[in-house]
């Protein structure tokens, strides 16, 4: 995965990355739970309004200026997660209405904080969240994600080239999905380790409150 | 006028394993710069976690107290003022820079001193400038190359005006542009200075005075000139006489 796509803040100079953070939360947040409460009875009503949302979306990301393709390559990096969790569906009666309605109103959801992430600077969400009164260890988590998100990609890429520069011969999917395995594996240990070191560095610039590292 | 820092007589051995410090004692004036050398696995890095009280997570109760940072003993009470005292700076660059941001990462010490508004900013923009990273405050970590991210792990201890500046391997993985950059910004920071590299150029020009850590044990202390040109001491601790002291008289200043 290329660690460009996981950027997922743009910067441009456009309406929508104008306006107040605070004002784009309590919006995706409203969009997203009109969204999640559309009773599963209402059939015509319910698609109407993901109709509706969709349409709105549409007219959000046009004037962000951002490029469609990238919000749609986001959008589908995600997609696998939606399908997995609406593939549940089908052992439900009416099988593919209901799996109709989750992909509907999951992807909505995605497409919303997509849009969110694309227009806003992270730490500006976690400054307004903190606002808001969010708990700090939550925050202080949601931080430090942000931060070693990119570090992990980069380890897990260095990783696998590793590995590839001393694979010689054509190997069974078999191996190559113990191989996978085996970097997940050391890549937990390393993430464990690292995060004591991170606490050390933490601790070693006198952090010791609930506060999280960002203002 | 109380020692920098006193060690007296420190043994640490992590959970289950061997001794990693083994009855390790030296003191450091105000104001030196001392080099910390010995080869891998010696216990470099666990001494200088001791010395601002990451290690050991528990401080044992006991009388006699293994650290004293300005005379201050290192017990639980004292940890915060010790913390502000001793600022360290970790071999991975990237374990240190933990804030989304340059800016937020450089303030996360002053922050927990109770540094807000102004006075916050002012000391940030200080220690960017000292570091010569002014207009980095809003970039992000993961876009700077290896000698930017240095620098502002150096700004970020700075930024809590620490007495002792102790420093893992700080130009283990500098080219030599960012190496000698380096160098010259730790030469012009007037605190005690504790170095602990493989870099033996560097301790020959940055520390009049260096110790010698071997299997947790300190096997030597003395003028670094002086112990670096010992090549039977250098090969005996998996160490080399650097070739800048090759061609040069061991009492040459």
């Amino acid at each position: 995965m290329h660690a460009g796509l996981l950027e997922s803040y743009q910067p441009r100079r456009s309406p929508v990355h104008r306006l107040a953070t605070q004002t784009k939360l309590v919006a995706a947040l409203a969009l997203i739970f009109c969204v999640v409460s559309i009773p599963k009875g209402w059939d015509r009503m319910g698609w109407t309004v993901f109709d509706g949302t969709a349409l709105l979306l549409v007219m959000t990301a046009a004037r962000s200026r951002l490029s469609a393709a990238f919000l749609l390559r986001r959008l589908l990096l995600l997609e696998p997660f939606v399908l997995g969790v609406a593939a549940l569906s089908f052992w439900q009666p009416h099988g593919w209405t209901v799996f109709w309605h989750a992909v509907a109103r999951s992807t909505l959801c995605l497409a919303t904080l997509v849009l969110l992430a694309a227009t806003t600077p992270f730490s500006e969400i976690v400054r307004v969240l903190r606002t808001w009164r969010v708990p700090a260890l939550l925050l202080t988590t949601l931080t430090l994600m942000d931060r070693y998100l990119f570090v992990l990609i980069e380890e897990t890429g260095r990783m696998q080239r590793a590995r590839a520069s001393r694979t010689f011969v054509v190997r069974s999917r078999w191996a190559v999905w113990r191989t996978l395995a085996e970097t997940l594996g050391e890549l937990f240990v390393r993430s464990t380790e690292r995060a004591g070191r991170i606490y050390a560095a933490m601790c070693a610039r006198g952090w010791e409150t609930s506060e999280p590292p960002v203002g | 006028m109380p020692a920098a820092l006193e060690v007296r007589d420190l043994s640490f051995r992590y959970d289950g394993g061997r001794a990693t410090l083994s009855g390790v004692s030296f003191t450091v004036q105000p104001g030196e710069c001392v080099g910390l050398l010995g080869p891998n696995g010696a216990g470099k890095s666990t001494l200088l976690l001791h010395l601002n009280g990451i290690l050991p997570e528990r401080l044992p109760a006991r009388s006699e107290p293994a650290v004293l940072v300005d005379g201050l003993p290192l017990a639980p009470a004292n940890l915060p003022a010790v913390r502000q005292r001793v600022g360290l700076m970790f071999q991975q660059s990237d374990d240190q820079l933990f804030c989304p941001t340059v800016w937020e990462d450089v303030a996360f010490g002053p922050r927990q001193l109770g540094l807000r508004g102004d006075a916050l900013g002012q000391r940030v923009r200080a220690c960017l400038e000292r570091v010569n990273l002014d207009g980095f405050e809003h970039r992000r970590p993961h876009q700077l190359s290896q000698g930017e991210k240095r620098r502002v792990c150096l700004a970020g201890v700075l930024a809590c005006e620490p007495g002792v500046l102790v420093l893992d391997e700080p130009t283990s993985d500098l080219d030599p542009r960012g190496r000698r950059e380096f160098k010259l910004l730790l030469r012009g920071i007037p605190a005690t200075r504790i170095i602990a590299t493989h870099d033996l150029e560097l301790v020959v020009e940055l520390c009049p005075r260096s110790l010698l850590l071997d299997g947790g044990e300190l096997v030597a202390d003395g003028p670094t000139v002086e112990l670096l040109s010992d090549e039977a001491l250098m090969l005996a601790h998996g160490l080399e006489k650097p070739h800048i002291l090759q061609h040069r008289h061991p009492h040459a200043a």
